[in-house]
């Protein structure tokens, strides 16, 4: 009910801009139907609804949204065999790489945008900037600035690991017609949020492309949280680690003695 | 019924964690062992993150070792003299242990280190138990009143050559006060990296090295185990952040249930069935983790987060 009326009100803001000639710079607005995701004890994942609006959209227009989880670092590590066990090994560290990245858009991206406006953007799994700055360095080739890695060709084995964990659980996903146009400009599309979900802030940002090009751009924020005692548990172990180490251990003697008092009784 | 694990940060169903302590409880009772081999595997097998799992399950054994401590304590079988130096080297074990941790966790070799530790430990332990309970069932069947010349006087050992030696009242014992402490030490190490009590270790040491009567062995080594796991658990969660409370509780719930229905359980079925039982499952788990460690992997790739603070 609360969508519907938050999608009405944007529609409303733009009216105006749809009667005005079709050459005006076309604009997007969006919004969510929950900002805040809290996880409380009983946090299985959420779906959430991206919902808004386009002005100027013409025919053959595109919607893409993407969501992005806080940005972490994280070493991938190769398994190789020695002396029939499988060791970890080779590890590469990966920096600023979206924890939660989410693309959905009205059709597959390849017929959406071109190669370039795609990767200049990061969007789809193909284009995600994944860079291991330790194994990294820029040389000019021919004119032009290029990334090398020390690790070589292996680093794309490294990266499609990333993609392929990551969508293991949920995580990282694409979805091709996961934008639903609706009429007189307006979208909708869900964003699933898995169990895994990590807390922090995220951002969803719905481009518009025409001819292969992202015209037009809006954004919004949401934020994960752990909420209720979850929160409060959490917040209690990480700044007074030795109290909470000392209530640990009082539950559990508590927990032990009474167990053995209750039960001796009968 | 999913509930959110706040310090393992995934979601587990609830009446799996509560089956899984009640199982594990209603083992441990019967073949009076800690249950902590049997659970951190469990726990890593259900995807919750190995660092917490040691952790919180060093917080659980707290729990399920109290009630029998308290109970000998009041009977007054065991050795405090000894399980306070078990206690002294398992102190510093404990300490170590949770300092290797955290640095194997730093190189990526946490799991493999864990992994290796429980296939070598159970294995060996698995299969001399095994093998000695098989051998007393064939004994028992076949004569009831043979039993083993038994050898009053003891040989000379190394460990009788050690300084410092002092004298034992509870256990009868005048030994060096450098093998339990050594042997302590290395209990404490183990708690902290593979998430047990180690009473499958002590109590074998107790009786084969230290040479203690079997009326006090039990009673220490449980002292001693109640206060290293409290200590690392203490330790863990203000070091590394990773005992979760709510997925100790639940653990602990079903843990005390399991273990008083196996107790009740355990004193129908004869002894020798019960160790041969008790074997075997050591051996099933030892085989599982030693299968992961050498069959090819589905992901040849391994994500590890990075150390608090990056490098």
């Amino acid at each position: 009910m609360i969508n519907l009326l938050a999608a009405a009100i944007l529609l409303a803001q733009g009216q105006p801009d749809l009667e005005a000639p079709p050459d005006i710079a076309p604009r997007v607005v969006a919004a969510l139907s929950q900002e805040n995701v809290e996880i409380r004890s009983d946090f299985a994942g959420a779906d959430i609804i991206l919902f808004g609006a386009v002005t100027g959209l013409e025919d053959t227009d595109d919607l893409v949204i993407v969501v992005r989880g806080p940005q972490t670092d994280f070493r991938v590590m190769r398994k190789e065999r020695t002396f029939g066990i499988w060791i970890n090994r080779a590890p590469v560290r990966f920096a600023d790489v979206p924890s939660y990245y989410s693309v959905a858009s009205t059709r597959p991206l390849q017929d959406v945008g071109t190669f370039s406006s795609l990767r200049r953007e990061g969007i789809g799994l193909e284009h995600l900037r994944l860079s291991a700055p330790d194994s990294e360095r820029t040389e000019v080739r021919l004119g032009v600035e290029v990334t090398v890695s020390d690790v070589g060709n292996e680093i794309i084995e490294y990266r499609e690991a990333i993609s392929r964990n990551r969508r293991r659980d949920n995580l990282f996903a694409e979805t091709a017609s996961g934008v639903q146009m609706l009429e007189g400009g307006l979208f909708r599309a869900t964003v699933a949020l898995p169990p895994a979900t990590p807390v922090g802030d995220y951002t969803a940002d719905v481009y518009l492309f025409r001819d292969g090009r992202a015209v037009a751009s809006g954004a919004v924020s949401l934020e994960v949280h752990k909420a209720g005692m979850e929160r409060v548990i959490y917040e209690f172990a990480h700044q007074h680690g030795w109290l909470y180490g000392l209530v640990a251990v009082a539950l559990a003697l508590l927990f032990g003695w009474g167990a053995a008092a209750i039960f001796n009784r009968r | 019924m999913q509930i959110y694990l706040p310090i393992a940060e995934i979601s587990v169903n609830i009446f799996l964690l509560l089956g899984l302590g009640l199982g594990v409880g209603f083992l441990s009772g019967m073949f009076g062992v800690g249950g902590g081999f049997l659970m951190t595997p469990l726990l890593f097998f259900i995807g919750i993150p190995p660092a917490v799992a040691v952790s919180t399950e060093a917080n659980q054994i707290v729990a399920s070792s109290a009630s029998g401590a308290l109970a000998h304590w009041r009977r007054r079988s065991l050795d405090i003299k000894m399980g306070l130096l078990l206690l002294l080297g398992g102190t510093a074990g404990s300490i170590a242990g949770v300092q290797l941790f955290a640095f194997l966790r730093s190189l990526g070799q946490i799991d493999l280190i864990i992994s290796l530790s429980y296939v070598s430990f159970l294995g060996i332990v698995g299969g001399l138990m095994f093998i000695e309970s098989l051998g007393a069932l064939r004994r028992r069947g076949r004569d009831q009143t043979a039993t083993q010349p038994v050898s009053k006087r003891r040989k000379r050992r190394l460990i009788d050559r050690l300084p410092f030696k002092t004298r034992f009242p509870s256990s009868g014992l005048y030994l060096s006060v450098i093998p339990p402490i050594i042997i302590g030490f290395f209990v404490g190490v183990l708690a902290a990296i593979m998430g047990v009590g180690g009473g499958f270790i002590m109590v074998p040491a107790m009786i084969y090295i230290l040479r203690m009567p079997t009326s006090v062995v039990v009673g220490t080594s449980l002292f001693q185990i109640l206060f290293v796991t409290a200590l690392t658990t203490f330790l863990q969660a203000t070091q590394n952040h990773t005992v979760d409370l709510v997925l100790a509780l639940l653990l602990m719930v079903g843990g005390v249930i399991g273990a008083q229905l196996g107790a009740r359980a355990g004193r129908k079925i004869k002894a020798e069935e019960l160790r041969i039982a008790l074997a075997l499952m050591v051996l099933i788990v030892c085989a599982k983790l030693g299968w992961d460690l050498v069959a090819t992997p589905n992901d040849l790739f391994a994500i590890l987060p990075m150390r608090e603070g990056g490098h």
